[in-house]
C-alpha cells in the first residue's frame, strides 16, 4: 500500500500568538507578512505531522506499505522533510514555489498532479487544516479533484483486510466509516502524540535523499487560483473595560450583577 | 452571468433554521441588500420544513427545496444535492453557515463549480462591486482580507458573528421549487453510528461561566459550575486546566475547544491568551475577573473586578441563589 502524507510548513503559531499578546505582533509593509524580525521560526503544521503519525500506526499494525511526506513550497523542506523521515517515512518530496501557501485552491491542485504523477498512491492523508491559516482546503478539495471519497476529522485509521477503516469524530460523539477504494483522510488533533524520533535516527536521516520537483512541473500557468490574501491585520482590542470598583469583593459583586441586569443580559 | 446571494441551509435542526444559520441569514440579507442582488434560500436535509418556513418568513425571495432520506448525514449524496442547489441557483456569493458542513462543504462545492472558498469568515463586504471577506488566522492573532480568484462562485463558510436575521413575517412573497436529488451510493459507509445524544451544548449556551489557573486547584472548578447554574448558563474552562484535569474537554473553549458566542462570559482566573479569546471574543458583554490588572483580558473585557476570583465567585453565587432546574 503506498501512502502520501502532505505536509505544510507554517510560521509556529504559537510564536505568532506570544507576539499577539505582548502586543507587539505588527504588518510589515507588504500587508501579507507579519513583521517580526525573523525571529519566530517556522515549524511543521502540527495537524500534518499527526497525519504521518497515523500513516506510521498504520504500517505499526503489520501493514506492508511505503509512505512518502510531500511539502508544497516549503521555506526550508529540507528540515522538514528529515525530521519526517526521521519518524519512519520512505521517501521525501519537496515541490519547490515561491507563492505564500495562502491559497490553499493551488495547493491542492498540485497536490492532485502530484498523486497522478506518482501514479501508484492508495491513501493520501493530510492534516484537518494549516495551524496559520485554519482552512483545512487542501485535503477536501484534493479529494474533489481525484474524485476520491473524503473523510475528515479522523480520530483513528486502520486497514480492515480490503476496507479502509476511519474512526471521525463528530459533535455527536465519534463514528467509524469505511471506504474501500483510495481515499483522502484530513487527521484532526484527536488521534493524539506522535512518536518522536530519536537522535540516532535524526543523524541517518541527515543521508535522506529527498527528490525535488519545481512547481511549475506540477501546475498550469493557466491556472487562476482560487483565493489571494488581500492583507493580513492585527484587530485593535477593545479597551473599554469598566473596572468596577468597591471596599470589598462582596460590594464588586454586586456591582457586576446591576451591570449585567442593566444590559439586559441576565434572566430574571 | 452569475447574480444573488444564496444562503446554504443542510440538515437544519427540526424546530427552525437555529442559531447559526440565523447568523447566515443575516450576513445574507445584509450582503444582498448591499450589492442590491436576490437572496435565494436552499434548504437541505430529511425534515426542512420548519426552517423552510422561518427562511420565507425571515424574507428569502426564493426558496430551494431539497429532501430525501439520505440528506440526514453528510456524505455524498448531501455533497451532490448542494451542488445543485448552487448549479440551479448560480449565484455570485453562497453562504455557509458556521458548522461541521462548513468545513467540508465549502471547498467541495467550490471546486464542483469552478469556484472558491474561504471558510472562519467573520465579516464579508462588497468593495467596489467586489466580494471580501475577513477570517482570524493563527486562532485569532490577526486576520485576513481575501478576495476570491476563481470563475466560479465565492463560497462563504462563517464563523460566529453578531448580526440579527430580518424579523419573520407570514405576509412575504416567496417563489418555491422543489428538487429531487437522487439517492446516490455512498462512497464512505458508516459502520457504527455516533451515540447521538441530544445534549444542551455549551455553542448555544446564553451565560458561559470560564475558569482558568487563577481557581489554583481542582476543587475550585465547583464555584464555576454553581454560579454558571445560578445564572442559567454552563461552565467553561481554559485549555491549561483541561489539560490539568480539573475540567472536562467538552467544557474547553478555544481555539481547539469550542467557540462559544453568549450574551454574557464571565472569565474567572483566565488571563487571555489568544488561544483563549478565539473561542469567547464574539461573546456580547465579556467580564474579567483577575488579580493581574495588566492580564490581556481586561483588554477585552467590558466590565472589570480586579480581585481574586476565589473571594468574588461566592459573593456572586451568595447575591445570585441557585436556580433550581424544574423552574
Amino acid at each position: 500500500m503506498n501512502i502520501l502524507v502532505c505536509a505544510k510548513q507554517v510560521l509556529d503559531p504559537e510564536g505568532v500568538n506570544s507576539y499577539a499578546l505582548w502586543g507587539r505582533l505588527s504588518v510589515d509593509e507588504s500587508g501579507r507578512n507579519f513583521d517580526t524580525g525573523g525571529t519566530i521560526p517556522h515549524i511543521v503544521n502540527a495537524y500534518d505531522e499527526q497525519a504521518l503519525e497515523a500513516a506510521l500506526r498504520i504500517r505499526d499494525t503489520g501493514v506492508d506499505c511505503s509512505i512518502t511526506v510531500a511539502t508544497v513550497g516549503a521555506k526550508d523542506a529540507k528540515t522538514m522533510l528529515r525530521r519526517g523521515v526521521a519518524m519512519g517515512a520512505d521517501h521525501a518530496i519537496e515541490v519547490s514555489s515561491n507563492e505564500s501557501g495562502t491559497d490553499g485552491f493551488q495547493t491542492a491542485m498540485i497536490i492532485a498532479n502530484l498523486v497522478r504523477e506518482l501514479r501508484n498512491i492508495d491513501l493520501v492523508i493530510c492534516g484537518r487544516q494549516g495551524s496559520d491559516f485554519d482552512q483545512g482546503t487542501v485535503p477536501a478539495a484534493l479529494a474533489e479533484h481525484l474524485d476520491w471519497p473524503y473523510v475528515t476529522m479522523a480520530s483513528n485509521v486502520s486497514i480492515e483486510g480490503d476496507a479502509l477503516r476511519v474512526t471521525r469524530v463528530t459533535p455527536r460523539g465519534e463514528e467509524i466509516v469505511e471506504t474501500k477504494t483510495s481515499t483522502v483522510v484530513a487527521v484532526s488533533n484527536e488521534i493524539g502524540q506522535t512518536r518522536y524520533p530519536s537522535s540516532r535516527l535524526m543523524m541517518a536521516a541527515r543521508r535522506m535523499e529527498h527528490q525535488v520537483m519545481d512547481v511549475s512541473e506540477l501546475l498550469s500557468e493557466q491556472f487562476e487560483g482560487g483565493v489571494e490574501l488581500i492583507k493580513l491585520f492585527v484587530p485593535e482590542l477593545q479597551g473599554q473595560c469598566v473596572v468596577l470598583d468597591g471596599d470589598s469583593p462582596e460590594a464588586k459583586a454586586a456591582l457586576l450583577l446591576n451591570h449585567l441586569a442593566e444590559a439586559g443580559v441576565l434572566d430574571g | 452571468m452569475a447574480s444573488g446571494v444564496l444562503l446554504l441551509v443542510t440538515r437544519p435542526p427540526s424546530k427552525g433554521l437555529g442559531k447559526a444559520a440565523r447568523e447566515g441569514f443575516a450576513v445574507a440579507a445584509k450582503l444582498a441588500a448591499e450589492l442590491d442582488e436576490e437572496l435565494s434560500c436552499a434548504v437541505v436535509g430529511e425534515h426542512i420544513d420548519a426552517a423552510a418556513n422561518e427562511a420565507a418568513e425571515r424574507g428569502a425571495v426564493s426558496l430551494l427545496l431539497l429532501s430525501n432520506s439520505a440528506l440526514s448525514a453528510p456524505g455524498d449524496t448531501l455533497t451532490a444535492a448542494v451542488t445543485e442547489a448552487v448549479r440551479t441557483t448560480d449565484p455570485r456569493v453562497v453562504i455557509v453557515p458556521r458548522g461541521p458542513d462548513a468545513l467540508e462543504l465549502a471547498p467541495r462545492i467550490a471546486i464542483r463549480l469552478g469556484g472558491s472558498s474561504v471558510t472562519g469568515v467573520t465579516e464579508v463586504r462588497a468593495n467596489s462591486g467586489e466580494i471580501e471577506v475577513v477570517a482570524a488566522v493563527f486562532g485569532g492573532a490577526a486576520r485576513a482580507v481575501y478576495r476570491f480568484t476563481a470563475n466560479g462562485p465565492a463560497v462563504i463558510g462563517m464563523a460566529p458573528v453578531l448580526l440579527e436575521p430580518p424579523e419573520r413575517s407570514a405576509s412575504r412573497d416567496t417563489r418555491k421549487f422543489i428538487i429531487d436529488i437522487p439517492v446516490i451510493e455512498e462512497r464512505v459507509v458508516i459502520i457504527e453510528p455516533a451515540l447521538d445524544v441530544e445534549t444542551s451544548r455549551i455553542e448555544d449556551a446564553r451565560v458561559v461561566v470560564s475558569g482558568g489557573r487563577g481557581l489554583g486547584e481542582s476543587e475550585n472548578f465547583e464555584l464555576i459550575r454553581t454560579l454558571a447554574l445560578s445564572l442559567g448558563g454552563m461552565p467553561g474552562a481554559s485549555r491549561a486546566i483541561v489539560d490539568d484535569g480539573w475540567a472536562i474537554p467538552s467544557e474547553q473553549v478555544g481555539l481547539t475547544g469550542a467557540i462559544v458566542t453568549p450574551d454574557v462570559y464571565v472569565a474567572a482566573g483566565i488571563s487571555g491568551a489568544s488561544q483563549h479569546m478565539a473561542g469567547c471574543s464574539n461573546a456580547r458583554v465579556i467580564v474579567a475577573i483577575n488579580t493581574d490588572r495588566d492580564a490581556p483580558i481586561f483588554r477585552y473585557a467590558h466590565f472589570g473586578i480586579v480581585d481574586d476570583c476565589l473571594e468574588v465567585l461566592p459573593e456572586l453565587i451568595r447575591l445570585r441563589p441557585e436556580v433550581s432546574t424544574s423552574e
